[in-house]
């Protein structure tokens, strides 16, 4: 088992290293799509953080939590997709019948398909979200280190709701703008404060639309320092995966080839 | 005469090749809904945590309306910098400079069309969300319809700002960099989520006086609160900022224009 373990982690690091060599043959365009993010996400912190410092609405919440929610945010957003960044474009790949070629792979064809490419952009995402957190609110080491864990722990949350929302093209054909808009949801819930939600939406928050393990859970054990609240983020973002992992599956048996030749290197 | 005919064709087509298109916009429903939503959740925090009536001039249910246009004029907006960044690198630009029409024009006609559909039928959803979550818009009078006199004007305003950026693509590898900060200006400096009279007083008057408050929040403004002075005005910095991004435009194209070399086959 551990033994598999090593091998997927191997599979992993060999794919983050491929990716990032292609992404440096476009050097200027690389550098300025990181850029770019980096200063995206500026403009956006800066906005909230001035709004929630205008209007304290939220009890508990000034600066400090509107930052760390973003740079939670960010970061799981950008590991997710710098190293799984096929994740995002799996209802594309399955519209137009592209698993044909990553068949044939050795290994199970998830994690090569997920691992197939790199968001160029989702760098600037995590750069940003550690330097945010690093820089504004000065943690000690105990809380950088769970705010590390924190990240990845978000990042699984993102890889398996990409794969999930991407696994309907299998059964609804072309799912490409369904996944999209429920990704943006996802994105748009987790960056707001959970809350400001109560009722059925709140339920929403820790089910279909899953914000809360992003939002909510990981402010709430930075807050405390709680390994239990921690934890419960960490088991939501493992459970999402793994229904992810066998809808995929399951769906893969509904998959029709698109006969498509293409070379692949 | 002849050469308004040609620009209208294209704008007619473009905008039936989109009437073909509708379904596309269910799926969007479901992101703007959630937008909305999330907007009247924080918004009414808000109102009753200030405890007061009206912020920034607007009431609760006028502030959702005027979401209802900022998000409508955004989220309507074709994707013009892509367009013009693909057509230079791969080439296509060159087989449309042999076609007897300006290519910015034709651009320009083009994304009228595209938009025009988009805008129809966006505002027309989030019309409806918005009427179930606060009922019709209070100050609604014949009046409000002069924000469909500025909204003509705002979206040439809004294509000329993205034809420039997508220009960049003679120079540099990639626009989606300086793309991303560009939309995100005119949506935080345009008052998207935020009138402009909830910004600091020392940044409002420069807020006004900027290209993106004639694109975002000047026609909003116009649909909740009418007024036939605040209108001429609008217009006024509308035609002035359309005549500087226009000069600057056929500039920049006419330089990029040397830079073509094409080799016949």
């Amino acid at each position: 088992m551990l033994a598999k373990v090593w091998n997927y982690l191997g599979l992993a690091l060999t794919y983050l290293r491929f990716n990032f060599k292609t992404h440096l043959e476009y050097r200027a365009a690389f550098i300025s799509q990181i850029l770019a993010m980096i200063l995206n996400d500026c403009v956006w912190v800066l906005f909230w953080t001035q709004f929630f410092e205008r209007f304290p609405v939220m009890h508990g919440w000034g600066a400090t939590e509107v930052i760390t929610m973003w740079a939670i945010a960010a970061a799981g957003i950008g590991i997710a997709d710098t190293l799984c960044g096929n994740a995002a474009q799996l209802a594309a790949l399955i519209a137009r019948g592209d698993l044909d070629a990553w068949l044939l792979y050795p290994r199970r064809l998830l994690p090569h398909i997920v691992l197939g490419k790199m968001n160029a952009s989702a760098f600037g995402d995590t750069l940003f979200g550690y330097a945010i957190y690093i820089a504004f609110v000065h943690p000690d080491l105990q809380h950088f280190l769970l705010f590390s864990a924190l990240t990845v722990s978000v990042a699984f949350l993102f890889i398996g709701f990409n794969i999930l929302v991407g696994s309907l093209g299998f059964f609804l054909g072309n799912a490409q703008s369904l996944a999209e808009h429920l990704r943006f949801a996802l994105v748009t819930f987790s960056t707001y404060p959970a809350g400001l939600f109560d009722g059925p939406i709140r339920f929403l928050l820790y089910t279909l639309i899953p914000a809360a393990f992003v939002s909510y859970l990981p402010i709430e054990a930075l807050k405390e320092m709680s390994l239990g609240v921690a934890a419960l983020s960490l088991a939501g973002s493992i459970a999402l995966t793994a229904v992810a992992a066998l809808v995929f599956n399951y769906g893969l048996k509904h998959y029709e080839s698109g006969n498509l030749l293409i070379m692949k290197g | 005469m002849n050469n308004l005919k040609k620009y209208w064709a294209v704008a007619s087509i473009s905008a039936k090749s989109n009437l073909a298109y509708v379904g596309e916009v269910g799926s969007r429903l479901v992101f703007l809904a959630i937008i909305l939503y999330i907007f009247m959740r924080l918004w009414k925090v808000t109102y009753e945590h200030s405890g007061v009536q009206q912020l920034g001039g607007l009431t609760l249910p006028e502030m959702l309306w005027y979401l209802v246009l900022t998000e409508s004029i955004i989220m309507s907006g074709p994707r013009v910098t892509q367009l013009v960044d693909e057509d230079v690198r791969t080439g296509a630009l060159a087989v449309q400079l042999v076609r007897p029409l300006s290519y910015p024009l034709y651009r320009l006609f083009s994304t009228m069309g595209e938009r025009s559909v988009r805008f129809v039928i966006t505002f027309g959803a989030a019309a409806s969300i918005a009427l179930v979550l606060v009922g019709p818009a209070p100050n609604w009078h014949w009046h409000s319809l002069l924000f469909a006199i500025t909204l003509p004007l705002a979206f040439i305003l809004d294509f000329l700002g993205y034809f420039l950026v997508g220009l960049g693509a003679f120079w540099i590898e990639d626009t989606s960099g300086p793309m991303l900060i560009y939309s995100r200006l005119t949506m935080i400096l345009g008052g998207m989520l935020l009138p402009l009279p909830l910004f600091p007083e020392w940044l409002q008057g420069p807020l006004h006086m900027l290209p993106f408050a004639s694109v975002v929040y000047g026609p909003a403004r116009m649909f909740v609160h009418p007024n036939q002075a605040e209108c001429v005005q609008l217009l006024l910095n509308q035609f002035i900022w359309i005549a500087v991004f226009a000069v600057v435009v056929t500039a920049v194209y006419n330089i990029a224009l040397r830079r073509i070399s094409a080799n016949g086959g």
